[in-house]
Formats: structure tokens, C-alpha cells, sequence
């Protein structure tokens, strides 16, 4: 590759390169660090609490004594009460007449929250969305059931039971799961759509961002284009992008969810490494840990020719499953970092999805 | 140990690339706990190295004269949520993660069916405003950067727009350099053709208006 002056501005300058760089350097960011301590010492300041004080008698500075022993005892209670629950989800009816335990949300409802516990219903004919400030906006379907787990800092847990949610969460990656009876998805930034059948079965597309999908250490990355599906006790499939051949989709469904014998397996696999597209490195990359040893140099070998490996890794290596390897050439393949779902992904280790 | 560009200068200088001597990563974990620990200044050298990686994440997904207050915005919120990093040494790719965050909240905020031909609009209207052919070449070029593919639109916008090198993104963003460098040189090539597709008719245009300035003068 002789892109020397692309890559680091070394080498002889490509003139294209160059002009593009004088076109757009326009653009480029100019604008010295703000006073990060004004800035945050801007938000206090919102704050109507500045009483004048001083010009107020004696009385009327004891009456407003008295009043403010009261409200702060007020928002004392109210603070402790909403560190137990955590803060609740605005919930938007977009129609018909979604409902959250008995109580239901008409045309003229005013606005209504979901608090821990409670669970929002959408029956055939009605839709809703839900936000949180912090975390995202999720607009339910028709036919579902979506439950709040825990709303707490840093933490917000939702369980999906049935139907279909569109999720786009602003939150910092890791903070926003959603549980089904099938896997537990983690938010690693995205924008995404997640749908649960009766039977339990799950089916995760996204749309932007990537998302994780795991089910007892059983782990899915989804990155933009791409979906996976879920079974109960068994979890997540191997994730595939959706303009994969059929060939390639059939094999897939059946490698990952239906019992087959060792002939159709090998006759399966055979297909799937035949059939992948560069593209199809997203789902090489995930059977190099779900398939047999004897199978893996295979795998290896059509993932290495479609998306060669970074010089840090070995065939050695990977044929072991060295994890360290395995993450730097996922990095490679330019979804998301691995990093991310390592760091978040632990912290949500010791909370199993529901079951049904 | 791969090179790491000081941005204390290089962010307000407009060169193509500002390579300096390699400083040890480590300099920026230093700075990431002096943060943590309540450092605005710390937190303000760190703005100085990685503002160009946001502007240039955000530059790919939302409108240029909404860039800069939401490049604050990002830094604001990493400020706020600085405590839930747990390794300090991945601080460029935690960042650059609550960035595209940010854009995305951005995009949903805007009507999320129409956002594409919203985005078009401004972008046309941005070239009508702009009377100098350099500025509408420079809004075309920017827009059909955009349509490239995440996965080598945001390496090229760093290196072409914020003028980092190949080794600084990799370093910021918490990459690979393999991974970077291919993607560079496959976005360059992608960028070429659809340049390319564009030429013909900019080409005309520009002669157009060479020839009209020629008259007058």
C-alpha cells in the first residue's frame, strides 16, 4: 500500500490528498478549550434560590425561615424517595389506548410515568413511547409488554416480554439494557429495533451504533445493518447482515438454532464459508468461537482471506482462541471497539436476563 | 510505541498535518486521573488533544454550524461522567463512543424519517449561501465525504478536515494502526470515485465562473 503521505504526511505529498485537505481544512475545529469551571458553575446558578435576603425584615426572614425548613425538609424526602426507585420514564401514548396496570392512557391523558415495577401494555391497536432524559427514547409496538427493572444511576434495565420496541439510546455505552426470555441486550450506542415472539424467541436489528447480545457468556456483537436472532436455552444466533445470500441466511439459522447431525453440519458449515462475502467477516468472526477445533482452520483461513488479520495475531493464536487476539481483530473489522463491551458488559455480569 | 501528536498547538494552526515528537500515552492517563480528581485544567489539556477527534465524529453526522456547540456539549457530559470510565487509558475511544452518542441524540431529536433530506436541504442551501466557488467545492466535497461508509468516513474526516495523522487517530480513537490505515486507504479510494461521479458538472461550473470573472475584470 504506498499511501505514506495519507497515512502520517510522510513520503511525496499526493496532490489529491493535498487539495482535499486545502478544500476542507475550512471546516476544521478552531475554537479554544471553553472555562470548563464556569461552565459547570453555570448549572447551579439556573437555581431560583437567590432570595434577597438582606432586605427583608426580621419577620418576614423568619416566616421565610420557616417556609424553607419545610421545603428543603420536603425535597429531602422526595430525594430519598426517588434514590429507592430511581427516576421514572415519560411515557408518550401515540394511540390508542396503551395502559400501565389499571390505568389506562386516552386521548386526553395527561402526560404519565413508568416507574420500577410497573409494566407499560400495548394491546393490537395501540403505541407508545417512552423517555428518559439521560438514556434515550423507545417507541413500543403494538402487542407488547415492557417492563422497568431498575432506574438507577449509571443503570437502566428494561425487560422486554413480548412484542417489539425501536430503541435509540443517548446514553453512554453499557448504561441501558434491555432483558428478554431470551438474551439481555446491551446498549453500546446505538440505534436499534428488538422484537420477542410468544414462543420467547428474539430477533435484534440495528439500525446505527452496535449493540451487544448475550445470554450465560453466549455473545453477540451487532453492529449497523446487521440483526441476530435469540432462542430460549439457547440464546444468541451468530449475526449476520441482512443483504447476505439466502443460502447464507438458511445455513446460518440452521447451524445456529436446529439439531442437526455432523454430516449436515459440515455440509452447513461448508456453505456458510463458501458463501460469505467480504461483508460476511461479521459472521466468520463469530464462529471462530462457536464452532469445534477440527472445524476452526477453516473458518480462520476464509475469515483471513476475507479480511485479513492485524500483524499482531497469530493462526496459532486464534485456532486456541486467544481472546486478546480475537478482540484485536475484531477492532480491525471497524464495527465498534471490543473494549467497550468488556468494560460494560461485566458490570451487568451479575444480573441474569428473566426466564420464562 | 506509535507517534501522538501535542494538539496544544496543533488545534488552532489550519496545516494540512502537524506531526511532533512521539509523547508517551501515558501523559493523557495522567491528565485523565488529574481530571478525575477534580483538575478543570487537567480536564482543559485534554479538551486541547481530543477536540479535533470530536469535532471530526460529529462533522459526520450532524450539520457544520451545529458542530462547535456540541463538541462543548461531549466535553461536558465526559466532564460529568468522567467517574464511570473505568480504564483510564481507553479515554479517547470512551469519548469518542459518548460523541457519536451525542450526534445520535442529535439525529433523533430531528424527525428521524426526514432527517436525510433535511440534511440534504441545509447542505444545498449551505452551497447556495456560500457565493465563492472554494466554499461551494468545499460543502460538495464535505457532503459526499458524509455518504461514505461509517467505517472509513470517520478516519478520512479526521485526517482531510482536522489534519491528524494515520497513527494520531489510532492513538485517540483506541485502534489499531492496521485497521486504521486500511480503512483510510479504501475511504480515499471510495471518496475518489464518487469525487469522480461529481467532476463533470463542477468542472463546467468552475469554468463558468472563471470565465464570468474574467469578463468583469
Amino acid at each position: 500500500m504506498k499511501d505514506d503521505y495519507l497515512w502520517d504526511g510522510s513520503g511525496e505529498p499526493d496532490p489529491e490528498v493535498q487539495k482535499l485537505e486545502n478544500v476542507l481544512g475550512r471546516y476544521r475545529h478552531d475554537q479554544p478549550a471553553p472555562a470548563f469551571d464556569q461552565l459547570v458553575a453555570e448549572k447551579p446558578a439556573r437555581r431560583r434560590w437567590s432570595f434577597p435576603l438582606s432586605r427583608l425584615s426580621f419577620q418576614l426572614a423568619a416566616i421565610a425561615a420557616v417556609v424553607l425548613i419545610g421545603v428543603a425538609t420536603f425535597f429531602v424526602i422526595r430525594v430519598r424517595q426517588e434514590k429507592y426507585s430511581g427516576p421514572a420514564w415519560e411515557i408518550a401514548r401515540i394511540e390508542g389506548a396503551p395502559r400501565v396496570g389499571w390505568h389506562s392512557l386516552s386521548a386526553n391523558s395527561e402526560s404519565a410515568r413508568l416507574k420500577v415495577g410497573q409494566t407499560l401494555v400495548t394491546d393490537n391497536s395501540s403505541r407508545a413511547s417512552i423517555t428518559l432524559d439521560e438514556t434515550g427514547t423507545i417507541e413500543v409496538d403494538p402487542a407488547s409488554r415492557l417492563r422497568v427493572i431498575a432506574s438507577g444511576p449509571n443503570r437502566k434495565r428494561l425487560s422486554l416480554e413480548r412484542g417489539t420496541i425501536h430503541a435509540t439510546i443517548w446514553a453512554p455505552p453499557g448504561e441501558f439494557v434491555v432483558d428478554t426470555p431470551s438474551a439481555q441486550a446491551v446498549d453500546l450506542g446505538c440505534v436499534y429495533t428488538l422484537h420477542v415472539d410468544d414462543s420467547g424467541a428474539g430477533l435484534l436489528r440495528t439500525t446505527m451504533g452496535w449493540v451487544g447480545f448475550k445470554l450465560n457468556g453466549h455473545e453477540s456483537f451487532i453492529p449497523a445493518g446487521a440483526v441476530c436472532a435469540t432462542r430460549p436455552k439457547i440464546g444468541p444466533g451468530t449475526p449476520y447482515f441482512e443483504d447476505a445470500s439466502a443460502s447464507f441466511r438458511d445455513a446460518l439459522a440452521k447451524f445456529d438454532f436446529t439439531k442437526i447431525t455432523p454430516q449436515e453440519r459440515h455440509a452447513l458449515l461448508g456453505i456458510l464459508l463458501v458463501d460469505a462475502r467480504k461483508e460476511d467477516a461479521l459472521t466468520l468472526w463469530h464462529l471462530l468461537s462457536r464452532v469445534n477445533d477440527a472445524e476452526r482452520p477453516g473458518v480462520y483461513d476464509r475469515l483471513a482471506a476475507l479480511a485479513p488479520p492485524p500483524q499482531d495475531i497469530t493462526r496459532e493464536g486464534i485456532l486456541h482462541l486467544d481472546q486478546k487476539m480475537l478482540d484485536s481483530w475484531w477492532n480491525s473489522l471497524g464495527y465498534g471497539d471490543v473494549y467497550l463491551w468488556h468494560t460494560y458488559e461485566r458490570t451487568w455480569s451479575d444480573r441474569t436476563p428473566t426466564s420464562k | 510505541m506509535g507517534h501522538v501528536l501535542d494538539f496544544r498547538t496543533a488545534s488552532m494552526e489550519r496545516r494540512a498535518v502537524i506531526a511532533q515528537p512521539t509523547t508517551d500515552t501515558s501523559a493523557d492517563d495522567a491528565l485523565v486521573s488529574a481530571a478525575r480528581a477534580g483538575d478543570r485544567s487537567a480536564f482543559g489539556l485534554l479538551y486541547d488533544r481530543y477536540a479535533r477527534m470530536v469535532h471530526g465524529i460529529l462533522l459526520c453526522r450532524v450539520p457544520p454550524r451545529e458542530v462547535d456547540d456540541l463538541v462543548q456539549e461531549v466535553f461536558l457530559l465526559a466532564l460529568r461522567k468522567l467517574d464511570s470510565l473505568r480504564d483510564i487509558s481507553r479515554f479517547g475511544a470512551w469519548l469518542s463512543t459518548i460523541t457519536r452518542n451525542r450526534a445520535n441524540d442529535h439525529y433523533r431529536r430531528a424527525n428521524r424519517a426526514e432527517l436525510p433530506m433535511e440534511q440534504e436541504e441545509e447542505e444545498k442551501a449551505e452551497g447556495r449561501a456560500n457565493d465563492h466557488v472554494a466554499e461551494q467545492e468545499a460543502a460538495m466535497t464535505l457532503a459526499v465525504l458524509r455518504t461514505l461508509p461509517e467505517t472509513y468516513r470517520e478516519p478520512l474526516m479526521l485526517r482531510l478536515v482536522e489534519g491528524m495523522t494515520g497513527p494520531e487517530i489510532a492513538t485517540r480513537m483506541g485502534l489499531t494502526h492496521g485497521s486504521v490505515r486500511v480503512n483510510l486507504h479504501r475511504g480515499m479510494q471510495m471518496l475518489r470515485e464518487k469525487l469522480a461521479e461529481k467532476a463533470a458538472p463542477w468542472t463546467e461550473r468552475n469554468a463558468r465562473a472563471n470565465k464570468a470573472s474574467g469578463q468583469n475584470e
